[in-house]
């Protein structure tokens, strides 16, 4: 326990290949300057059909943010792009204003359109927020059918666009310029977010929000805000597509909201290039395969029903399946270990102890007065004086339905650095009590406070920045992450300003720094429950449930929090696995962590816990010492049924 | 008003039949058959074309009905049921079933053309006269045939082992077929009723609507928006949907003008998704609560009086 193994040791360097990737994208971004030189150009027709299917692409891309990302499946994406289109072109036709002026102006426009949709996204969900969505598309397109100013059914004529000054003449079309640079700037921001630390998060937000919320994202701010961020593109793709011709109410219909999604469901959702892919196949094809128009058609249709039903993950997956099998064949496995020499994370203020957690980080610590600290470790920073009690719930009330009281004035109170079962039969309210705790729920009357400060009506979210992280009964965490990616999670709220931070992520040193940060935390928090290298890099889909819990307990503690909430830890696990469990949790309570367990498991109980709670039926039975709650008459009667 | 409401009815009871073969689908699979307008069109098309070969009427309508329930069956099998096997929450069949509705369009335009072919006249176009309100024979049993499907639909769902079974798989396929449900056949089933209830729906419309490969579309949408309306947990529902759906048309182009039924239906149904996101006629739906909530409270008041 008192061996003390600086961080620093653990933590990785820049990456060896850094230097050859950025070499890499310099390359990539060169010759997208190239190709882009080149089409502007090119013919009017060979411009014509590229630049339509890059408008589309910003438009894929910009719905797989929200589609493939954060589970949003949106088919408001038409008529936000009509918005964009119809706005610039008003402005600019009808109004005279310059269109780089209508440009921001447009864009930003259609962002809080986008966030009027987002807010919606937090009432209705899945199914039906595709649906309400497909109604925002057919009443925009109701109104550019039939209002004058949008020309009717015949539509409005683009605006013209400025050539470049003489000087610049020589690039060509400016226009080419102006859609590619769209799609640059597009492609730049939704990769950055897809490489930042933000990304997971979005996941989490889509497949299990209560863990998102639980490691600190505020998940209803970050949909609204990525919603309108892909409105907001979705209003740049509809600026640059008012300057490629006539547009009409027909291009933003249901069957074009419909068709984005399409593109990103046929190129392949949530992948990088898979929208692009898509945008590009569907807007080219009609043009570039030329025969009888109904024949053409069922060609499309045909290509639509086989690509999905062979290729589920789309194009990108077809590939990605050929790519995975070249590469098994050809390239034998290779080591993903890097030499670990440099960086300090910033969660470790003190140091870090041969297991891997160091002495917790708010509070608890410091060797205090009255706490009790067993196996203090050496180093840490003196923690400020803090109450003797951690956690405390006083009077708390709480029904789900009225008049049926899941808790009924109940009284919690659990100390600095002990572990504290809550124990009691099915339906007495435990979970309850947890997640009322953890801010899941907010109790109708009593308070709750943590080291003195009241948090009964503060948000989950805001849990992990007051030391307090939580596991669930079910673990609920990103399938398609790998072990390590879902315990990084668990450092979100240790990192500053990830969001505004992850639109440029992979450019910012300091971001790639808290990237490679949160890896090496996150691996060595694994390497703590046990799980080494053949886990961490596993998908989370791909693991058993045993490892699955022990990597929502590695989540929950990374972040070193100061009070632990485990909801039935034990929940099938093995034998081994339970020990371990039991382990785990008193080298925590060594380290001055205070830990909640609710389980059924009364042998783990009695044997690990200090203190014990015990609830029946709502009501508080028993709180004292795991020898006195075992003793209690009252507790054998309603718990252990005797 | 009644003349109004009528006609809205008899408009809406083809909504809610197409609505109801969206939602038979989804209700047992989860999964949103977009070419479900396009079996209508195509039960039209062959009625259509059988009858204008000289079959008699009752035989090309049963080849109309036949048409879109197998088609419906051939959809389930060569569109929808791979991609659930390989994830059964992904949108993909969104894709796979759009891919089917455009091969269909198009393969109706490339047989029969893109312009509009007569369709039999089931019945003489005789007026009848209710309260005042004159509605043709035809619109009369439109919703007299919409109604009947919805209790013969309830029935089945409520009291038949099968249709109990279909309620267990659409919340737990997995938990369904381990108590020995057969998916399989609630999904080819589902996917069948599916197919009839848009060749009913199509038969019904056709002598208004004639025959034309782009029906589909049109009617799709509208059955969709019913689909909306009335709920999507609940197939019955959307009946409720389509007749709402259909006199809020009508109301709307009688009063307002008639561009506004192009518009005012949605702006009353996002409406209603604002209030009740999950369709108005679904128990436990928002405003459902809220008008149980106002009936219990006098039950309360004299309760506590006691």
């Amino acid at each position: 326990m008192t061996t003390a193994v600086q961080l620093e040791r653990i933590a990785p360097v820049a990456r060896p290949g850094g230097r050859a990737r950025s070499a890499l994208w310099t390359g990539a971004l060169v010759a997208y300057l190239v190709g882009t030189g080149v089409l502007a150009h090119s013919s009017s027709y060979e411009q014509g059909l590229l630049l339509v299917a890059a408008v589309y692409s910003i438009l894929a891309l910009s719905l797989d943010l929200v589609a493939g990302a954060t589970g949003l499946y949106s088919l408001g994406h038409a008529g936000l792009f009509a918005l964009g289109a119809y706005g610039t072109t008003i402005l600019s036709t009808h109004y005279g204003w310059n269109i780089f002026l209508a440009l921001p102006v447009t864009v930003l426009a259609v962002g809080l359109v986008g966030v009027v949709i987002g807010a919606l996204s937090l009432r209705v969900s899945g199914l039906y927020f595709a649906i309400t969505t497909l109604i925002f598309t057919i009443i925009v397109n109701v109104l550019i059918s039939d209002l004058n100013i949008t020309g009717g059914y015949t539509g409005l004529a683009s605006p013209p666009f400025p050539n470049f000054p003489h000087a610049l003449s020589f690039l060509g079309s400016s226009l080419a310029w102006a859609v590619c640079g769209a799609l640059l700037i597009t492609v730049t921001l939704l990769w950055s977010i897809r490489s930042s630390a933000l990304y997971p998060a979005l996941l989490a937000i889509r497949d299990s929000e209560p863990f998102a919320s639980s490691v600190g994202v505020r998940t209803s701010v970050t949909r609204v805000v990525i919603f309108s961020l892909s409105a907001a593109l979705a209003g740049l793709a509809g600026w640059t597509f008012s300057f490629l011709g006539f547009i009409t109410p027909g291009q933003f219909d249901s069957t074009a909201a419909v068709n984005i999604l399409v593109m990103v469901i046929l190129g392949g959702m949530n992948t990088r290039t898979g929208p692009i892919f898509g945008a590009v196949f569907i807007s080219l094809f009609p043009t570039v395969v030329s025969m009888n128009p109904l024949w053409q058609e069922i060609l499309f249709g045909s290509i639509f029903l086989f690509v999905i039903v062979f290729f589920p993950e789309g194009f990108v997956g077809l590939l990605a399946r050929g790519g995975r099998w070249l590469r098994t064949k050809w390239r034998p496995q290779r080591g993903r270990a890097r030499p670990l020499t440099e960086g300090t994370p910033k969660v470790t203020e003190g140091t870090l102890n041969a297991n891997g957690w160091g002495p917790a980080r708010k509070g608890a610590g410091g060797a205090k007065v009255d706490v009790t600290v067993q196996g203090q470790t050496d180093g840490a920073t003196p923690a400020p004086l803090l109450p003797r009690v951690a956690l405390e719930a006083r009077g708390i009330t709480f029904s789900y339905v009225k008049g049926v009281k899941a808790l009924d004035n109940v009284d919690f109170v659990v100390e600095r650095g002990s572990i504290h079962g809550l124990i009691g039969p099915n339906g007495s309210g435990k979970s309850t009590l947890v997640n009322l705790l953890s801010g899941e729920l907010s109790p109708q009357q009593g308070t709750i406070s943590i080291n003195g400060e009241r948090i009964e009506h503060r948000p989950a979210w805001q849990r992990p920045g007051l030391g307090l992280m939580r596991t669930f009964q079910t673990a609920g965490m990103v399938k398609e992450l790998t072990t390590r990616d879902n315990v990084g999670l668990g450092l979100f709220s240790q990192f500053r300003f990830i969001e505004a931070r992850s639109v440029i992520w992979p450019m910012l040193p300091s971001a790639r720094r808290d990237s490679r940060r949160m890896a090496a935390v996150a691996s060595t928090s694994l390497s703590a429950v046990g799980l080494g290298e053949p886990w961490s890099a596993s998908r989370l889909a791909d693991v058993p449930h045993g490892i699955e819990q022990l990597t929502q307990l590695a989540a929950a503690c990374a972040s070193q929090p100061s009070i632990l909430v485990l909801d039935e830890p034990l929940a099938g696990l093995s034998a081994g696995e339970v020990d371990e469990v039991a382990t785990i949790a008193r080298r925590l309570k060594a380290d001055g962590v205070t830990i909640i367990v609710v389980e059924h498991q009364t042998r783990f109980i009695f044997e690990v816990c200090d203190a014990v709670t015990v609830l029946a039926a709502g009501e508080l039975v028993k709180a004292g010492s795991a020898a006195e709650v075992r003793a209690d008459d009252r507790v054998r009667e309603v718990y252990l049924g005797l | 008003m009644l003349q109004v409401v009528l006609t809205g009815l008899s408009t809406g009871a083809i909504y809610g039949l197409v609505g109801m073969g969206f939602a038979v689908v989804f209700y047992v699979t989860r999964v949103i058959n977009f070419a479900t307008g396009q079996l209508l069109m195509a039960a039209i098309m062959v009625t259509a074309a059988l009858s204008a070969g000289h079959w008699p009427v009752v035989v090309a309508v049963a080849a109309g009905l036949l048409t879109s329930t197998l088609g419906g069956v051939v959809i389930y099998f060569l569109a929808v049921r791979p991609v659930l096997r390989f994830n059964r929450l992904s949108f993909a069949w969104l894709v796979s079933t759009l891919g089917v509705a455009i091969i269909l369009e198009s393969a109706a335009a490339l047989i029969w053309g893109t312009s509009s072919l007569s369709f039999p006249q089931l019945l003489n176009g005789r007026d009848v006269n209710i309260f005042g309100a004159a509605l043709t024979w035809e619109q009369i049993i439109t919703i007299v045939i919409a109604l009947g499907t919805v209790v013969a639909f309830e029935v089945v769902h409520r009291r038949t082992l099968f249709g109990k079974l279909g309620t267990a798989i659409s919340s737990d396929p997995e938990m369904a077929a381990a108590l020995g449900a057969n998916v399989t056949l609630h999904a080819v089933m589902a996917f069948a009723v599916g197919g009839l209830l848009a060749g009913i729906a199509g038969v019904l419309v056709g002598p208004i609507s004639f025959a034309n490969p782009y029906l589909g579309e049109t009617y799709g949408i509208y059955g969709f928006i019913a689909l909306m309306i009335g709920g999507i947990e609940r197939p019955a529902a959307s009946m409720g949907g389509g007749f709402v759906l259909g006199i809020l048309a009508t109301l709307a182009s009688t009063y307002i003008n008639p561009q506004a039924a192009d518009w005012f239906p949605f702006v009353v149904v996002l409406a209603v998704l604002l209030v009740t996101p999950n369709g108005i006629f679904v128990s436990g739906g928002a405003l459902r609560r809220r008008f149980d909530a106002l009936r219990r409270k006098p039950v309360a008041a004299s309760g506590s009086a006691v």
